[in-house]
Formats: C-alpha cells, structure tokens, sequence
C-alpha cells in the first residue's frame, strides 16, 4: 500500500515553480573580485541587469611580513572609494575584515578594481565582495508594471529571401525536353516583358499627349477670354458716347397752400355718404336675426 | 482677612503630599562579545585533545565588537577545566593561548597583539580602537601519565569578556 502511495505522494510534493519576474528592486552580492589578482574590471564583477546600484563592499586580507617591515595595503575602485590600511610595526599573519558603506553608487561610476601594496610584504586570501542593489524598473520597458512603460510598436522584418531557382542551380540535371521547355517559358517570358513594356510606354505616350492637348485647349479658352473682353470694352465706349452731361435745375420747393381759417368742414357728401354706408351696415347686422 | 488667609494657609500646609519622582536611565553597552567560531577538539592520540586544525581540532573564535574606544579591556580566559566529561581518575594538564587572528582596522588594532598581557590562562588586549576584532585561542589537555582518557563525551569553555577600564 505504502508503495502505491509513494508515487502520488511524490507527486504530490514535487516541487512546483511559478516563476514570474518582479518589479520589485533586489539585492545580492557579487563573488570574490580578488581572485583573479590585485586588479579587476567591473564588469566581470557585476551580474548583468541595468540598475545596478552597489551599496557596499566587504574586504578582507592577510598580510605576509615581519613586525618591522614597513607595509601599506590600499584597496579600492578607481573614481568611487579606497581605503588604505597601514601595517608597519604590526606582525603579519592577522586577517583584516572590513565593511565599507556606500550611497547606492550606479554601475556606470565604477573604475577598475585594484589591491595596491607599498613597502615590503604580500598580501595572503584576498576577498573584494560587492553588496548591490538592483532596480528591474531602471528600464521601463523591462515589465508592463513599470512605471513609464510604453506599449511597443512591432518592428516588422525586412524579409530578404532568396528565391531558390532550380534552373540556376549546377546540381539539377534537366534533360533536352525539360530545357526545350524552359528556354520557351522563358522566351514566353520575356516576350510578355517586352509587350508590356511597349504597353507602358505607349500609356505614357498618350498621357503625354493628353496633357500636352489640355495645355493648348486652355491657352485657346484664355485667347478667346480676352478677346470677349476686349469686344466687351470696345462696346461699352460706344454706349459711352451716347449719353450727354447735362445739368438738372434744383432747389427748394416751399409750402404756398395756406389754410385760411384754421378749420376744415366736414364734407356734406362724404356726410351723406356715410349715412347711407352705416345704413347698410345695420340692415345687414339685423339680417342675421330673421332666420 | 488676614484671618482668612491665615486659615487657608494652615488648610494648605495641613494637607500637602509627599511624591517620590523616579529617574530611570538605561546604559547602552558599547561592547558586545559574540563567539564568531565554536572551538572542537581533535582527539589525534588516546591521552590528548587539542583544538588543533592540524590535529583535527578547530579553533574557537570569539568576536569583540566596540563602538567607545579607550574604554574596554577584551579578557579571554583559555580553559583550566572540562565543564563536562566522563569521571577522570587522574589530572589533567591544560595548555592554552589567545591571539588576534582578525581585525576591522589594521591601522589602529595592529598593535593589539604585541600589546597584549598573559596571566595564567587569561590574556588581555586593550581595545584602543572602535570596530570588530576576532580573538582565536588554542586549548590542549593531555591526561595524567599518557593514559588514554576514558571514551565519552568532553566539554570545555573559553570565558570571554569585555571589562570596562
């Protein structure tokens, strides 16, 4: 029973690795620098992603001398930090372990390592480690979370294929048949090349032609304009020449009809006139009360 | 009024109370001691142990840590003693020694070692600088009269300690 468990348990527990890349900044350390010599370029230091900021390092040496031997170990990185550590009238042999602090210094400012020794002595077990932080996020583009992460634009591949021509190629045998029949494709070919050539260029001919033909229509159209025009002109100085200048007498018209006694008296036929008109008026009022 | 007044004083001093103000302070140790390595002894013959890398052993590390320079003494005590062991019959011979085997300031702790005092199985160094300094001692027993010690587990202590001057 047990056996038959084994399996799904296994299964079970196998481990199971979900493994999605974070915005979130990390950190590390880098391997010993020193151990290749007492000099070392960064960037055989630093692990690869941009945003690399260091913000530490961790030395540590052994110095081989006597007591009174004067001796001067200086360890540092061109441009960022150094530190020197000055042995005279110390005896070899006691390990120095040191921990310098840094304010997040960007990859970009670090010169070449080093490990510079003055006076008599060597340096034993050399240990340069790098404490880093990174910042996936320095390239916006890195991740979609990312703040400033523009969406790309696709670059579209300038495809160059070669066509492979099996007529080209030395390996293919054709016999007499197959190059009859290849040399008259290709005379085919190059006859439908030629006609449509000879098509294309009696198109442009014709344009041409057209083109020129429009031009000459419009300067006769703006012949005739101006022609019109001159006629037009010529006429309008013969109308011209008809009319007279002549000068109309002018002046003030006064008011010389006087009311003499200041009243007008009701005209007696206009009287009778109403009369009759109201009449009527009242005749046709009471009509309506007949019915 | 007077009279008045005179009364509310005497009502006044009649009923005072007493209060006691405490004063707390805390002292930050500026000296911390932390074992770095634990020690192992190697058995290279029936009637030693010894901590020798050479003979099996490791040695034991201890780590002072000082941030008030001028102000501690490092005493570190080898062992004279097994703390547990199985029953000895006859006397042990114990040899032991301190040295400073790391140092977070070169320029200003290489002079601990040669400054260093031995008394009995107690060194001293004076710590004269800030920062980290590892002490390593070197323990050996040897039982009475080459016998071989009896089989079982054994155990011993270095006392470390940081004294203020």
């Amino acid at each position: 029973m047990l056996k038959r468990l084994l399996p799904l348990a296994a299964l079970v527990f196998w481990p199971c690795y979900s493994y999605s890349e974070s915005i979130t900044p990390y950190f590390g350390i880098t391997g010993n620098a020193a151990t290749g010599g007492y000099s070392w370029n960064m960037d055989n230091v630093f692990p690869e992603p941009p945003g690399l900021e260091v913000n530490g390092v961790f030395y540590s040496y052994t110095p081989d001398k006597l007591t009174e031997d004067a001796f001067k170990v200086t360890v540092g990185n061109e441009g960022v930090w150094s530190d020197t550590e000055d042995w005279t009238g110390t005896p070899g042999g006691i390990e120095v372990r040191k921990v310098i602090g840094l304010p997040n210094v960007p990859r970009e400012a670090w010169g070449d390592g080093y490990i510079i020794t003055e006076g008599t002595g060597t340096v034993n077990d050399a240990t340069v480690i790098y404490s880093y932080k990174v910042d996936p996020c320095f390239d916006p583009q890195f991740d979609p979370n990312c703040p400033g992460y523009v969406i790309p634009v696709p670059v579209v591949p300038d495809l160059n294929i070669e066509i492979y021509d099996a007529t080209e190629d030395e390996y293919v045998s054709l016999n007499d048949e197959e190059k009859s029949l290849i040399e008259e494709n290709e005379e085919q070919l190059d006859k439908e090349k030629e006609e449509e050539e000879e098509e294309a260029e009696e198109r442009k001919r014709k344009y041409r032609m057209e083109m020129a033909q429009s031009l000459l229509g419009g300067a006769e159209l703006e012949a005739e304009n101006q022609r019109i025009i001159a006629m037009n002109a010529a006429q309008q100085a013969v109308v011209n020449t008809q009319y007279i200048t002549a000068t109309i007498p002018g002046g003030v018209y006064k008011e010389n009809v006087v009311l003499i006694d200041n009243k007008i008296d009701d005209n007696k036929n206009g009287l009778r006139n109403g009369l009759a008109q109201q009449l009527l008026h009242e005749q046709m009022v009471g009509m309506q009360y007949n019915n | 009024m007077k009279k008045i007044l005179a009364f509310l004083a005497i009502s006044m001093t009649a009923g005072y109370a007493l209060a006691d103000a405490p004063i707390t302070g805390n002292v930050q140790s500026r000296c911390v001691v932390t074992t770095d390595t634990p020690g192992v002894y190697g058995n290279p013959n029936a009637y030693t142990l010894t901590t020798s890398p050479s003979d099996g052993g490791v040695l034991p590390i201890v780590r002072f840590d000082v941030t008030l320079a001028d102000a501690y003494y490092a005493q570190i005590t080898t062992p004279t003693e097994f703390t547990s062991s199985p029953s000895l019959s006859d006397t042990v011979t114990w040899t032991g020694s301190t040295e400073v085997s790391a140092v977070s300031d070169a320029t200003n702790m290489g002079d601990y070692e040669t400054n260093k005092t031995t008394f009995g199985a107690t060194t001293q160094y004076d710590l004269t600088a800030t920062g980290s300094t590892w002490f390593k001692s070197s323990s050996a027993a040897a039982y009475g009269g080459n016998k071989a010690f009896p089989g079982g587990q054994y155990s011993a202590t270095v006392e470390a300690k940081c004294i203020a001057q």
